[in-house]
């Protein structure tokens, strides 16, 4: 019943695919694609929502990680097999569930965000084989089937990313994004194949699954097996847009909003999160170690980039980057569970968040067509005009007072905004951003690393950076006064199938959803350290052999953790940096007691480092794009000139020499031959025609000759 | 005087052939080849009446008897009309050559050839 129902869900995004490549391909386009795909989603989302249920109906089996698999032989060569299958367990089902439900929201956002879009019924095809790949990466139950996914993913966001390929912009940010993650893609494959040469397989889970056999490793082999799990996440760094990897997300907001949504909060950075959480038995403490930081430097710096930018959507794309930053925090640290609790809320509010932006978008960038059409000679000077190359509908500094016009849009992202500042209580991202706190510090505690203090103390500070440019965000957007008059005017709220999936989403960002979804329903996963037990075990480096001895039991891990006081204490202050967070927020853009100006001005230079990125697109351009560009030069030069002179050298003295020779062979062999044919039956011809002289008397003498011969020889012979 | 036999006849008709033979190779005048010819037909008849003497008919002739092979006969006499015929025709064609090359050598009529 599982698998029939895992087909169900891959098969009707791609069906609505292959529907509109088939059409296409026949010159007929498909009007009604819009509502072949949404009703496609919707019908995944069902049967998501059943395996679901039967999770809820069996916790004890499904939540051991890889309960079920499904596998089929697929490709046989020689002797090595790749079977290919569907794995299904509480993460799986959990995952499935929150992609549909994004998805399929997306789906009826879109309805009416790319109403009128040329390639309307193009961008829901895209959508549908989006969804296809993300739920394909979900189910696969082996590395391969993983990467296939995971490719997908990558060819999708590029085909959406650049949809509106028309525009520069958009077409390079595709590009960026394709090229950036293939970096990471390229660590991954190596990755795998480190296990596949080792172990003989892609299968993860079962007997003869990579998670078994690891733990059949010599304590030797810890060190490869950490550099193969760090380049597999290399993977998870470039499609969950980690540091360093992590320009092109900011970029791919150049794609329709409704994409941001999609690619940003349930699907494809999600998938880098979900690899590495996949992939948990196999990390050692040094990968983890490195996952960790990874995490806590991505989410502290993409948090403070956010805290300038004035690009609506860009603010959301570096908080995007921040909070992934804080689930691979939480996958380093040891707690698998809290990683994808985060995973789970933060898909939910923060699609929140981009249908919300979207919808602010949508009102701004209608008024300015009414704009052009209407009244174009006597406004024509308060046209809003672009700065710093971000779009005046996409520009905060235009924006204000928007409450009023856009009541919905406002309560809902308010409540998004709430729940990813990690406000108390009420808000699901408060109850997972504490389980990610609490667990980077329990295991600094544990473990007593300087490493895991100094992690923790990043994501504290990361938490109260994103309660800051979150509710300047909301400042900045929707209270005060109005900044542009002419927008702000025209703007309006947004049509009903945009407006209802903002309220689906903001009911799933109270906690009670989640809570009661995710906590309860996965058990970590045992890791290999646990099972190899490294005698000389560097207690300073990770985790102390008390702290594997609870893992081992995780049951009793995943439940007393709300009660240790490592979590106490985690929560008390990322309440208060929260607070502050808020509260400076609040002093700057709502009361402005304090100048943002000012400050900006104070600390020009931080001001500038943040405002450029660190620095880290130019430091690309500068060099790795440049050095690309002038080797890739060097090498043309050499090409063209060197390879080719020799290719061109060697045609010549080929020509020339093989020419000569073949011509001579031609003239002399060839031609001697048939000329001599020709001569020795010319001349044997003129001897012979002299026989036939014409006088009939020879003719004669020669009959007689013959007869009397032939009579001699008749006689001899009888 | 010893009786003439059948070699003399043969002998005679041999040397006439031969003469015919080397009259019609040597010549370069068509009259005297068709002499030749003559004579290479009239030796062949002496030929035949010689047999036709001297050889017995093994249907008609008894023991002891001498009797005429008449089929000689009737052949000398067939290849002498033959002759005749073949004479006028050969008469014939060379008068025709002669007004047209004034010449009756057969070297000379060679415009046929190639």
């Amino acid at each position: 019943m599982i698998v029939t129902f895992i087909f169900i869900i891959l098969i009707c995004p791609l069906a609505s695919f292959t529907f509109f490549a088939i059409s296409s391909l026949m010159g007929r386009k498909s009007s009604r694609q819009d509502l072949i795909s949404t009703f496609a989603m919707l019908i995944a989302f069902a049967c998501a929502f059943l395996l679901f249920m039967q999770v809820l109906g069996n916790p004890s089996i499904y939540k051991v990680a890889g309960a079920s698999t499904h596998t089929t032989d697929w490709i046989q060569i020689d002797n090595v097999s790749l079977p290919m299958g569907f794995l299904f367990d509480s993460v799986t089902s959990i995952m499935l569930l929150v992609v549909t439900i994004v998805s399929s929201l997306v789906h009826i956002f879109s309805i009416g965000y790319m109403h009128g879009d040329p390639r309307y019924p193009r961008f829901f095809a895209y959508l549908s084989l989006f969804s296809f790949s993300m739920l394909f990466l979900i189910v696969a139950d082996n590395l391969l089937g993983i990467y296939i996914g995971w490719e997908l993913v990558g060819l999708c966001s590029y085909l959406l990313i650049g949809f509106w390929f028309e525009k520069d912009s958009a077409a390079n940010a595709c590009k960026k994004a394709f090229l950036t993650t293939r970096v990471g893609d390229v660590g991954m494959f190596i990755g795998m194949m480190m296990l596949f040469t080792k172990f003989h397989t892609f299968t993860l889970f079962g007997e003869n699954g990579i998670f078994e056999l690891v733990n059949n490793l010599e304590s030797s082999d810890l060190t490869w097996l950490s550099i193969a799990g760090i380049l597999i996440f290399c993977g998870a760094i470039g499609k969950s847009a980690q540091f360093p990897l992590h320009t092109w997300l900011p970029d791919a907001m150049e794609g329709p909003t409704p994409v941001s949504a999609l690619i940003h909060a349930a699907t494809m950075v999600a998938a880098g999160v979900y690899l590495a959480a996949r992939m948990f038995p196999i990390l050692t403490d040094v990968s983890s170690l490195f996952i960790a930081y990874v995490g806590g430097i991505t989410a502290i710096f993409a948090a403070t980039i956010a805290i300038v930018r004035w690009d609506i959507k860009r603010v959301l794309a570096y908080s995007t980057v921040s909070q992934l930053g804080y689930m691979m925090l939480a996958i380093g640290a040891g707690s698998y569970v809290a990683g994808l609790f985060h995973l789970t809320t933060h898909a939910f509010f923060k699609a929140l968040l981009f249908l919300g932006s979207g919808s602010v978008i949508h009102a701004l960038h209608v008024h300015h067509n009414d704009h052009d059409d209407g009244h174009h000679d006597d406004e024509h000077s308060d046209q809003p005009v672009e700065r710093d190359g971000i779009p005046p509908e996409q520009d905060m500094r235009n924006m204000g007072g928007l409450r009023h016009k856009m009541p919905v849009t406002f309560w809902t992202m308010l409540i998004a905004t709430l729940s990813i500042s990690g406000v108390p209580f009420f808000f699901s991202g408060f109850w997972s951003k504490d389980e990610v706190l609490g667990a980077t510090l329990e295991r600094a505690m544990e473990s007593g690393s300087a490493h895991y203090y100094i992690l923790f103390f990043m994501a504290l500070v990361a938490a109260g950076v994103t309660a800051l440019y979150m509710f300047r965000l909301i400042f900045l957007t929707f209270t005060g006064q109005p900044r542009d008059q002419g927008m702000y005017e025209h703007a309006h709220e947004s049509p009903k199938s945009m407006i209802i999936p903002l309220i689906i989403l903001a009911v799933l960002s109270f906690p009670i959803v989640n809570k009661w979804s995710v906590k309860k329903y996965i058990e970590q996963p045992g890791q290999v350290h646990n099972h190899l037990a490294p005698e000389h075990a560097n207690q300073f480096v990770l985790y102390a052999a008390a702290g594997s001895a609870d893992h081992h039991d995780s049951t009793s891990h995943t439940a007393h953790k709300g009660h240790s006081p490592a979590h106490n204490i985690a929560m008390g202050l990322s309440i208060f940096v929260a607070g502050l967070g808020i509260l400076l927020s609040a002093l700057f853009y709502h009361w402005k007691t304090f100048s943002a100006e000012t400050i900006a001005n104070k600390f020009r230079g931080v001001h500038r480092i943040l405002w450029n990125k660190y620095f880290i697109d130019e430091f690309y351009d500068g060099i790795i794009v440049r050095a690309t560009i002038i080797g890739a030069k060097i090498f043309g030069g050499i090409d063209k000139y060197l390879v080719d002179g020799l290719v061109n050298l060697v045609a010549i003295i080929v020509n020339y020499i093989v020419a000569f020779l073949v011509g001579l062979f031609d003239n002399k062999v060839v031609d001697f031959l048939v000329n001599s044919v020709a001569g020795v039956t010319w001349k044997f011809g003129g001897r012979v025609r002299r026989v036939q002289t014409g006088v009939i008397q020879n003719y004669l003498f020669v009959i007689l000759t013959g007869v009397i011969l032939l009579i001699i020889i008749f006689r001899l012979l009888v | 005087m010893s009786n003439i036999t059948l070699e003399h006849y043969l002998l005679i008709s041999s040397i006439l052939f031969t003469l015919g033979v080397f009259a019609v190779l040597t010549r370069r005048n068509a009259i005297t080849i068709l002499m030749g010819i003559e004579l290479m037909l009239n030796s062949c008849n002496i030929n035949f009446i010689a047999f036709s003497r001297f050889v017995k008919s093994p249907t008609t002739v008894g023991a002891g008897e001498v009797s005429l092979a008449i089929e000689g006969q009737i052949m000398a006499l067939f290849v002498i009309v033959l002759a005749a015929a073949e004479a006028a025709v050969f008469l014939a064609i060379i008068l025709s050559i002669y007004r047209e090359f004034n010449s009756i050598s057969p070297d000379e009529t060679n415009t046929l050839k190639g």
